[in-house]
């Protein structure tokens, strides 16, 4: 057990928070045994202090100018453990954009045969392979950008930049194996699209209306007359508007719970 | 004398490794050691040490064992590894030249 006293105790424990609460040191584990180690550097410390015959405000002083500022030892400690925090930020990002994809494309086909049954046009074309496919696509790609947005740029600043690098790179297998880019491309801007009105736009109620909106445009403007009627493809595509704003709030609950803490 | 942050930097690795070198320490006593071995003129802060000793074990230069020291209390010691060892004497060979060659040109005033 330690051996401080009351006030030395508050003082070091307050400092050694300081340290770790900035220190972003992304394992468990770790964060316990540098806490560990921090707290039986203060006991040798107090301890020899006092054999040194020094009064308790002494020691207090000492220790604390002998620490110096925590937020430097933190940025420290935050620095050797970077690669670590960069590998689980980018898993918890791909694990977020995979969690997010699935409900979001679940819900919107459950909700898009819903309409379709409404409509009286044939439930089986919303899950036929192609149309099935290339929702995935959209909604995946949208996921990664919006997910992308909130969660890689709390760590490498930049998030427009290594989205724009992952969407190249995606870019660049879809045309190496011969498929058309577009719906990838599409899904990276619908993700900022998302995103910039969640910035823009602060009232829930106003942000789902703009929502709403943008993908009722977007509906007008991808209506084929051949295909389908404008009623089933504009209901359809508000589906997918609301679906993607239910994304912004996963996304939100799922980046927490995974990443939080760094 | 206080010895100027950046100057120390680059040497704080060496040192460690030095340090640990003569034998397993844990945090407290290697600022001990440090402080003693030097006159003083080595005062690192435990801020500096802490992220060097973990930034060390992760480049596999030290390992660290929790144990029961001398005085009864539980302690986490640091060690060099094989790959310490060998860093220890690329580092000190490396200081060598660098002193050698920066006491060249103080010296050619």
């Amino acid at each position: 057990m330690p051996c401080w006293g009351a006030s030395e105790m508050t003082t070091a424990e307050r400092l050694i928070d300081e340290i770790m609460a900035a220190s972003r040191i992304p394992s468990e584990g770790r964060r316990r045994e540098v806490l560990r180690e921090l707290r039986a550097h203060v006991e040798d410390f107090v301890s020899a202090g006092r054999q040194s015959g020094r009064c308790e405000e002494d020691i207090e002083r000492l220790l604390l100018e002998r620490f110096g500022d925590p937020r430097q030892i933190a940025r420290q400690f935050a620095w050797v453990y970077r690669r670590e925090r960069a590998a689980l930020h980018l898993g918890g990002f791909l694990i977020s954009t995979v969690l997010v994809s699935l409900v979001i494309s679940a819900t919107a086909l459950a909700m898009q045969a819903g309409i379709m049954f409404g409509f009286g046009s044939p439930v089986l074309g919303v899950f036929g392979s192609r149309h099935t496919a290339i929702e995935a696509l959209d909604i995946l790609a949208t996921a990664a950008a919006y997910v992308g947005l909130i969660s890689l740029g709390r760590f490498f600043g930049r998030p427009l930049a290594v989205l724009a690098a992952v969407a190249a790179g995606l870019v660049a297998v879809f045309v190496a194996v011969g498929l058309s880019p577009q719906f990838i491309l599409f899904g990276f801007a619908n993700g900022a699209l998302l995103r910039g009105i969640q910035v823009a736009v602060r009232h829930p109620a106003a942000r789902l209306g703009a929502v709403l909106a943008c993908f009722g445009v977007l509906g007008a403007v991808f209506f084929h007359p051949s295909s389908s009627a404008l009623a089933s493809t504009a209901a359809s595509w508000l589906i997918m508007g609301s679906a993607y704003h239910l994304m912004t709030h996963v996304a939100a609950r799922v980046d927490h719970a995974l990443l939080g803490r760094l | 004398m206080e010895i100027d942050r950046e100057l120390l930097k680059g040497s704080i690795s060496l040192l460690l490794l030095n340090l640990l070198s003569r034998g397993e320490m844990y945090g407290y006593e290697i600022l001990q050691a440090a402080a003693v071995r030097s006159a003083n003129a080595f005062e690192f802060k435990e801020g500096t040490l802490y992220p060097a000793l973990h930034q060390l074990e992760k480049k596999g230069l030290v390992r660290s064992q929790w144990r029961t020291g001398d005085n009864g209390r539980e302690r986490k010691y640091y060690s060099l590894t094989t790959k310490g060892r060998k860093a220890a004497h690329e580092y000190e060979r490396q200081w060598q030249h660098l002193t050698g060659a920066v006491n060249a040109v103080l010296g050619s005033k």
